[in-house]
């Protein structure tokens, strides 16, 4: 089958192209940089013609409320339109677990927007919710870092590792179409201080974790529970100890 | 897999090489291959300079495509011996995967490394051009990567047919020659790619100055026709315009391309309205990027617009649609039939094709308002120089059928009471086809309370009528309406300054708001001119009688302003006249004639609440009998021949005042049934007219007959008379009034020595007492004429001697004249008779003497003594 990855050569994306890759699948890695351009729709129609899946990992290289939106919206929107005149069989997205319910977080408004046009475009559709990937944690404890301390919330977090993420966007995208939502994480659950200090701990990092019992995420108020599925979730088969232990292995 | 054996000492060209050659060969090499602009020079370069070193049968480089993990050849070298083979073509344009064992290898050796094609090529995934070459008689091949930024871009194979070609000498030129060859290949790659965009660029800036110049709509076909000549030959293109209801989209350009269409399909895709939200318009308007789309695929998936089908039979398959958009708002869009599409440069073009069609929309709008404004200055000018509602109507017929295409159905003015509308003009062909009488219709009085009249009245700037959707609400009007095949009818108010003046109702398909205003303006200006024209005109001709009454008065009347009499007969007159002048009752003035019922009229129109509007007299004796009709209730224009004017009757005239019907005893039966039903009525119709006029007149009639009788003989209607003998006034004559002769007598010396200039001071009473004991058939009127005469006669300051009327044959007729006579006048006007009638024979039989039963004798003694000579009988 001819399988275009829109945002093929980023993190989750380069390890979906080369799952679908190895199962000898047409597979275009598509990304401004390899000539196909969602918001342009340069290249969009030719890499189209023929394809019978698309699977959108593509991230807005703007993180404000207001760029952020219109990237997801601009792309989905050009994307789809692609998709419908080429009579793609079955499109693919990645979301965040939760969505629906932190909209008073601009990024997460601006992936809800990328869901609402999946729906109403009627091309046939998996949406894929993931919780946050345990790449992040560096990330997480970098912007709430406060001179040597790391001050954080103490919500439910199960992250998931990109490699789960990639074989599960894989299995998903080969699958048929279910027309809505299912969502994926890791396989433990813990509160978000907790792990990000283990992590730090396991990197010799000196920083400390401070939990200031705040219910937030990258600055906007969400509830306890709101970053972990609610109902039955695909879980991940890699758990904090085994990926650091691939970490490892990598360096 | 297996590696080629390094060189082989068969080799046609000695594979031998010196390292100076080498080092030679590569400098003369580098310095080629840094001059070299194009690719397929450096392709022939390359093997020509290599060829003289070596021996191999051709090379090509390939490029990696890191977005599908594949490879292609770019660089073609013309000496490939499968270049004739059937799928030579095919295999030039393949893209083979990175992913199978032959390429890895390649991949990952640092240095060229060779294969002997048997070795490789039957193994499962290795790429086809292998074998293709080994059927061609290519034995060996030597692959090279091709290095940039530490990644490998691709790579330069070299065939032999000779196993063992490629010997060590061979291998060091061409790893050391690679970098370079990848440097060259990967600059040649940016330059062609720059040299597109420059041509992209210079393409789109000369469109820009063709699209800056076009003003119209075949310009702008024009422009795009030759731009897209200049992309691709084929091409056909449609331009769709938003139509005006914003729901529609029609053709605006097009270019069918090169091929030849059925006119039938072009014709109905050019006159066609198609709905923008058709599942594929309004896909392409809500997308920021051109749309590819198959027409098949569209089909089959249920879009239905017949224009997908039109295109499958001209045989257009691969459309692409870009909207056209200036700033947020959509204008159309561009299809163009081609498969493959540039974003940049389409968008490149659409975003010039929308500026131009914006401005040749806002062009073509200004055009239309000036075009608007210029047949409003034109209409201004027939405007002003109408002055009567003909006028009128020509002009409003001249602008909105031969011009806008729209019918006027009518224009109501507001009567002078506010309340009720009266048509002013109307369309009387409008509504032919109904059959029903529009004329009838349109005289209906409305007011200002029926309900779509008071809309309009109310509304700012008129109202819209759609003619179906009111047929739906259940507007019986619509009906009629419909008959025109016109889709809207404007109503609007006319109005000048704040006053609402009518209502103007139009028919049409679409209007401008601009037109509408200026137009009922001007017609709102016009009417209310027309109309302060024609009641000037009224006032002017109501005056002109008027005056012409008044003239008449002083003339004849207003010196009788006292009315003289104190006798018994007379105070009975005045009671009469006091019990009834108040009143509104119609009075029947009777009386001899001379005896001054006119004067009586008078009286009682004075004593009246209505005395201060003049008094309209008719004599119906002086009226010829045609025209006693429209003199009584006037006419309309055209009602007869003659009748080039508007007239107003008699009873119109004295609206809110007193008609008084002189001699009403000689009006011919058919004005009397005319005149019956103007009384019973209170309202009249003028002659050709079909307003009814209501009117509030006082009547009081006079005749010197005896109506009772004229009744009887059958001159006069009974059901009239009866109308008018409401109040009977009788005037006795003046022999029964003797004492009443003494001061009238008097009262008209003193008039006519003032008249005359003459000084009477005194009347004597010798002719005092002769006017008493004459009888006075012709009453006052001759009392008077007599003081004239007697006063123009007199010589001295006393009035001594009166003419009274003696012998006349005329008087002889009067009863009143003839006891006036002395018995000898009578005894010698009867012998003259006689003699007459006998013709002058005096005795004898037959003779006058028989007749007189006297004898001949005394006959003749009389006739000597009344000197009655021959001369008295024949004459």
């Amino acid at each position: 089958m001819k399988i275009v990855v829109i945002g093929g050569s980023g993190l989750i994306g380069t390890k979906v192209v080369n799952q679908l890759r190895q199962k000898g699948h047409e597979v275009i890695a598509a990304s401004p940089a390899t000539g196909i351009n969602t918001i342009t729709g340069e290249g969009l129609a030719e890499a189209m013609k023929d394809t019978d899946i698309v699977i959108d990992l593509a991230n807005s290289p703007s993180f404000e409320d207001k760029a952020v939106l219109e990237f997801f919206q601009t792309s989905g929107r050009n994307l789809l339109a692609a998709e419908i005149n080429a009579g793609v069989k079955h499109h693919v997205a990645l979301s965040i677990v939760g969505v629906d319910i932190m909209q008073n977080v601009g990024y997460m408004r601006a992936k809800k927007a990328q869901e609402d046009l999946i729906r109403q475009s009627g091309v046939p559709y998996t949406i894929i919710r993931s919780t946050q990937f345990l790449e992040f944690l560096k990330g997480i404890a970098d912007q709430a870092t406060q001179g040597s301390e790391v001050h954080l919330s103490d919500v439910a977090f199960q992250p998931i590792a990109s490699d789960d993420v990639a074989s599960f966007v894989a299995k998903y995208a080969l699958a048929a179409p279910i027309n809505g939502k299912v969502e994926i994480a890791g396989p433990e659950r813990f509160e978000m201080y907790e792990i990000v200090a283990r992590y730090l701990q396991h990197s010799n990092d000196p920083r400390k974790v401070v939990a200031n019992g705040r219910p937030e995420y990258f600055g906007g108020e969400i509830s306890h529970a709101a970053l972990v599925p609610a109902g039955g979730a695909a879980l991940g088969a890699i758990s904090f100890e085994k990926w650091w232990d691939k970490q490892l292995q990598k360096a | 897999m297996q590696k080629a054996k390094n060189g082989n000492p068969d080799l046609p060209v000695s594979s031998k090489i010196t390292p100076e050659l080498e080092r030679k060969v590569l400098l003369e090499l580098g310095n080629d291959i840094t001059r070299v602009r194009d690719k397929n020079d450096l392709i022939l370069l390359f093997s020509k300079r290599i060829k003289g070193l070596f021996y191999f049968t051709h090379t090509l480089v390939a490029l990696i495509d890191y977005k599908d993990e594949t490879y292609a050849p770019i660089l073609l070298d013309d000496q490939s011996p499968i270049r004739l083979h059937a799928k030579y073509k095919e295999l030039v344009q393949s893209r083979f995967s990175l992913n199978e064992p032959f390429i890895q290898s390649v991949l990952q050796a640092d240095d060229p490394i060779s294969f002997l094609l048997e070795d490789i090529m039957y193994q499962p995934q290795s790429p086809a051009f292998l074998r293709l070459n080994y059927e061609g008689g290519i034995r060996e091949i030597l692959m090279t990567r091709l290095m940039k930024d530490g990644k490998p871009m691709g790579f330069l194979n070299i065939y032999s047919d000779i196993p063992g070609s490629f010997n060590d000498g061979f291998r060091n030129i061409i790893k050391g020659i690679a970098p370079q060859l990848s440097s060259a290949i990967s600059n040649i790659i940016k330059n062609e790619e720059l040299l597109k965009k420059e041509k992209e660029k210079s393409f789109l800036l000369d469109f820009s100055s063709d699209i800056a110049l076009v003003r119209t709509k075949d310009e702008l076909a024009l422009a795009v026709r030759t731009a897209i000549s200049k992309l691709n030959q084929k091409s056909g293109y449609v331009i769709r315009r938003i139509n005006e209801d914003n729901t529609t989209m029609s053709p605006y350009v097009y270019d069918l391309g090169i091929h030849q269409h059925d006119q039938k399909i072009v014709s109905a895709l050019e006159k066609a309205r198609y709905p923008i939200n058709d599942g594929l318009q309004n896909r392409i308007l809500n997308s920021p990027i051109p749309l590819l789309f198959t027409v098949d695929r569209e089909i089959q998936r249920g879009i239905t617009s017949a224009y997908l089908q039109s295109w499958k039979m001209m045989g257009f398959k691969d459309v692409v649609g870009i909207r056209l958009r200036n700033g947020e708002t959509n204008h159309g869009i561009l299809f163009l039939n081609i498969e493959e599409i540039n974003v940049q440069l389409l968008q490149g073009i659409c975003s010039q094709i929308s500026i131009a069609l914006a401005n040749i929309m806002a062009n073509e709008q200004i055009s239309k308002k000036q075009e608007e404004q210029a047949f409003l200055l034109d209409f201004s000018n027939d405007i002003t120089q109408v002055r009567t509602k003909q006028d009128l109507q020509a002009a409003i017929s001249r602008v909105l059928d031969k011009t806008m295409h729209t019918r006027l159905v009518m224009i109501r003015v507001i009567d002078d009471d506010g309340l009720h509308l009266s048509p002013f003009m109307y369309d009387n062909t409008l509504f032919k086809k109904a059959k029903i009488d529009f004329d009838k219709m349109a005289v209906e009085r409305i007011t200002i309370n029926e309900p779509y009249t008071a809309q309009v009245l109310t509304s700012k700037d008129g109202l819209l009528f759609n003619v179906e959707e009111e047929l739906k609400s259940g507007n019986t009007y619509a009906q009629l309406w419909k008959i025109t095949g016109l889709r809207n009818m404007y109503g609007l108010p006319l109005r000048a300054g704040d006053k609402n003046i009518g209502t103007i109702w139009l028919l049409a398909d679409q209007l401008s708001q601009l037109l509408l205003k200026g137009i009922c303006a001007q017609i709102a200006v016009a009417i209310a001119n027309i109309q302060a024209n024609e009641k000037l005109l009224t006032y002017k001709k109501q005056l002109e009688v008027e005056n012409d009454y008044l003239k008449e008065q002083i003339k004849t009347i207003y010196n009788f302003s006292e009315i003289i009499g104190g006798g018994d007969a007379m105070q009975k007159v005045y009671r009469l006249m006091s019990l009834v002048a108040d009143s509104n009752t119609t009075v029947l003035v009777l009386g001899e004639t001379g005896t001054g019922k006119e004067l009586i009229a008078r009286a009682i129109h004075n004593a009246s609440s209505r005395k201060d509007k003049l008094m309209v007299k008719v004599n119906c004796a002086a009226l010829p009998a045609n025209l006693i009709e429209s003199e009584l209730f006037g006419h309309e224009r055209g009602a007869f021949t003659g009748a080039i004017d508007r007239r107003i009757g008699k009873f119109e005239l004295a609206d809110h005042s007193t008609l008084f019907l002189d001699e009403i005893g000689e009006l011919p039966l058919e004005a009397q049934a005319k005149l019956l039903r103007v009384i019973q009525e209170r309202e009249l119709e003028r002659v050709g007219g079909k307003q009814i006029i209501k009117i509030n007149v006082r009547l009081i009639a006079a005749t010197n007959r005896n109506l009772e009788d004229e009744v009887k003989a059958g001159r006069f209607r009974a059901d009239l008379y009866f109308r008018l003998n409401v109040f009977p006034i009788g005037l006795p004559p003046l022999r029964d009034r003797a004492e009443d002769i003494e001061p009238l007598t008097h009262f008209f010396v003193q008039k006519y020595s003032r008249n005359t200039g003459r000084k009477i001071r005194k009347v004597a009473p010798k002719v005092i007492q002769q006017l008493r004991s004459y009888t006075w058939p012709g009453n006052i009127r001759e009392l008077e004429h007599l003081i004239e005469r007697s006063i123009l006669m007199t010589t001295s300051e006393v009035l001594d001697d009166v003419y009274i009327p003696q012998h006349t044959d005329a008087e002889k007729q009067e009863q009143a004249h003839l006891l006036n006579r002395s018995l000898e006048e009578v005894e010698r006007s009867h012998i003259i008779e006689t003699l007459k009638r006998c013709a002058g024979k005096i005795s004898g039989a037959g003779s006058a003497a028989e007749i007189l039963k006297v004898p001949g004798n005394t006959l003749h003694s009389k006739m000597k003594k009344l000197s009655i000579s021959k001369s008295d009988y024949f004459g």
